[in-house]
């Protein structure tokens, strides 16, 4: 059995963990590239989403690398997203491919589903070893998260353009080969210690922008661009609504537990909307008004077409809490040109809020 | 030396701009012609012009390039300061209406709104995902209808009882602009109807959701088009100012940064002087193998040295110093 799942994000680093852990062969798509998206609008319904989009992608250059069990995800009371995964099995179905497909559900399997799912694909693993490659992969993700954390707020004041970048893809690369936590506990401490300890502009406080949004096009460098790799370019220091581990360990302990770890979140976007829409929509309206007062501004990624996120950009242009919010839209454009008019834009537009008093548009 | 000067150069999809400012923030000279598809040699045409007009006493203290072609004529020119279009405007249109609220700027290939209170930009829209309502569908329809863009406005004003033409989508707008014509409605009903269709796709797409008070100021090309002006009036019911020198303010924003930029930072200029426009210049483009992701890469040469790369996802090609010209030693060119 050689078993493949889509991308998001660097996800697949944990995944893949997992998984190899448990002794099943993996095939890790080739990451996210103008050919996956060629092959993946090629084959996909014209008008979805850009997500559904690039997952079919992987999938099928997975196939071809010899994959024949894909692990998808479903779940009832996202969006769409729940019948994605028939969508896709039955394009692949009509490619002509033979393969299997194994769902593990968000919202209605949690934590006894995808163990259960791990043990099928995982040729009858005992619990013990599940739960143990699975504590593994999420701490991957978890350190994963860490180092991003740190390099989305040192990139923005580093003196040498381009240092934190090149740590940081470092650092994911020692993190996806350590081979047990004591190497693993090791290469973040190391990677901390190496990210934080850059040469830094002095005397500079720079911008700090959350970036919110339906969660693929949050996590995934491909689909948005690298949006906040371009706003660490431009000095501005980015902080996610959600990070994958934190998502994580939500939706698979917190959630079944019933603790509602957004009711903070929800409770904020209420005057607004009082229920969910489906994908993170709700979620987005209240990381805006949450964050009125502790950022400059909130980046809005949303794929062409997310009915959710086009309604909370809707509902989000007539709050009171005037947080300024730039809307990207993430769909098949290839060239970041009118992303980076925009950016550039509301970086401007941010700083001159800031400095009233001084030059315009020069920090400092 | 005699007095400093600043230049501002706004290379857009359809027409390239250029502005000269004196100290005092004056204009001194300006011109505006075709892109044509061809930035470099525009801006060259550009600079030269410009050469002739300014006294030799004149000293260009800095330079500050605009537009969506802004990195490469900042390359050319050797700009010091390199903005979007969006501040660009804003900042000019400040200059001259210090109280301006709304700015509507339409030009060929896309359309802003630029919402300032207190001075200072307060939020911004573009147009996303579409180009209808902009600079170059009305060049198509007019061109179309065999009208001269020139003509355009002159023609639509006549208008007596203008048709309805869907906005939403040029699709849209262009079916419904034949399907009129075909029943024998008047040239000026139907260009006024594309003017009011125009309008409204402004207002609900870019204008989504902005708060739109006066004072207004109209800038960019299309601003020289009476009859969308009047289309506006009439759809807002606020008066519409527009700039004398609406079609160059992107330039002028770019020089006025440039001069806040020299004053600030007090550094020399690296414009690279009046004989750019004679060099030849080379682009090119390249696929990177390096990866599936197969980038398109532009590059920018002078006499073989290269000088700026643009169009890659990672930085290989991007940082050109270290590189020399690697791309035809090792035959990733293809």
């Amino acid at each position: 059995m050689q078993v493949t799942f889509p991308h998001i994000g660097n996800a697949y680093i944990g995944i893949k963990s997992t998984l190899e852990s448990l002794g099943t062969d993996v095939v890790v798509p080739p990451g996210c590239t103008r050919r996956t998206l060629t092959l993946a609008t090629r084959y996909s319904p014209e008008g979805i989403c850009l997500p559904f989009k690039l997952n079919l992608g992987n999938m099928i250059e997975a196939i071809e690398l010899g994959a024949d069990t894909i692990v998808n995800i479903t779940g009832h009371g996202t969006c769409r997203m729940g019948y994605y995964h028939k969508v896709q099995e039955q394009i692949l179905r009509d490619m002509g491919f033979d393969f299997q497909m194994e769902l593990t559900g968000l919202s209605e399997h949690k934590l006894t589903g995808f163990f259960k799912m791990l043990k099928k694909i995982s040729n009858n693993a005992s619990w013990t070893q599940i739960i143990s490659a699975f504590h593994f992969g999420l701490a991957k993700v978890t350190a994963l998260d860490d180092i991003e954390i740190i390099a989305n707020r040192m990139r923005a004041i580093e003196k040498e353009k381009g240092t934190i970048t090149l740590l940081y893809r470092e650092g994911t690369k020692a993190i996806d080969e350590a081979g047990d936590y004591r190497s693993l506990k090791n290469v973040v401490k190391d990677y901390r210690r190496r990210l934080k300890g850059i040469k830094i502009l002095s005397g500079v406080s720079p911008l700090k922008v959350l970036v919110a949004g339906e969660i693929y096009v949050v996590l995934d460098t491909y689909a948005n661009m690298d949006v906040e790799l371009e706003m660490g370019k431009l000095g501005v220091v980015t902080e996610r609504s959600l990070y994958l581990s934190r998502w994580a360990k939500r939706g698979l302990f917190y959630n079944p537990l019933g603790i509602d770890q957004y009711r903070k979140v929800h409770k904020a976007a209420m005057p607004y909307l009082k229920r969910d829409i489906g994908g993170d929509g709700w979620e987005t309206i209240g990381e805006k008004v949450l964050g009125t007062g502790h950022y400059d501004g909130m980046v809005h990624l949303a794929p062409f077409t997310c009915m959710p996120e086009e309604t909370a950009q809707n509902i989000m242009s007539s709050t009171k809490e005037d947080l300024p919010v730039l809307a990207i839209y993430c769909d098949e454009q290839t060239s970041k040109a009118g992303m980076l008019t925009r950016l550039e834009a509301f970086v401007d537009m941010l700083r001159m809020k800031r400095n009233r008093n001084g030059s315009r548009l020069l920090e400092e | 030396m005699g007095k400093n000067i600043y230049l501002g150069i706004d290379v857009g999809s359809v027409t390239t701009k250029c502005a000269v400012m004196g100290e005092d923030m004056e204009l001194i000279a300006h011109h505006y012609i075709p892109t044509s598809g061809k930035p470099i040699a525009q801006i060259q045409k550009l600079i030269r012009e410009i050469s002739k007009e300014i006294l030799p006493d004149l000293n260009i203290a800095g330079v500050g390039t605009t537009g969506s072609a802004r990195y490469l004529a900042g390359e050319i020119v050797g700009a010091d300061i390199i903005k979007n279009e969006i501040t660009a405007h804003a900042i000019a249109a400040t200059h001259y209406f210090p109280d301006v609220r709304t700015i509507i700027e339409i030009g060929g290939q896309d359309s802003k709104i630029i919402i300032i209170r207190n001075g200072v930009v307060a939020d911004f829209g573009m147009n996303t995902v579409c180009a209808a309502g902009t600079g170059s569908f009305l060049d198509h329809q007019a061109l179309r209808l065999g009208i001269r863009i020139e003509e355009f406005a002159g023609e639509a004003i006549k208008s007596k009882d203008p048709v309805r033409i869907a906005g939403r989508c040029t699709v849209f707008a262009e079916s419904d602009m034949i399907h009129k014509q075909q029943m024998g409605h008047s040239t000026p009903d139907i260009l006024y109807g594309l003017c009011q269709a125009l309008v409204r796709n402004y207002i609900n797409n870019v204008g989504l959701g902005k708060r739109i008070e006066a004072p207004i100021i109209f800038q960019g090309g299309v601003a020289y088009n009476k009859a969308i002006i009047r289309a506006f009036e009439e759809e807002l019911g606020q008066e519409i100012m527009v700039p004398h020198h609406h079609e160059v303010m992107g330039a002028i924003g770019a020089a006025i940064i440039a001069w806040e930029n020299h004053e600030t930072t007090g550094a020399r200029t690296r414009f690279k002087g009046f004989s750019i426009s004679d060099i030849c210049y080379e682009t090119s483009t390249f696929t990177c193998n390096g990866c599936p992701n197969q980038c398109e890469i532009a590059q920018l040469k002078q006499g073989g040295q290269i000088l700026a790369r643009w169009g890659g996802r990672c930085e290989k090609w991007e940082n050109v110093s270290h590189v020399m010209d690697k791309c035809e030693n090792t035959g990733v060119l293809s």
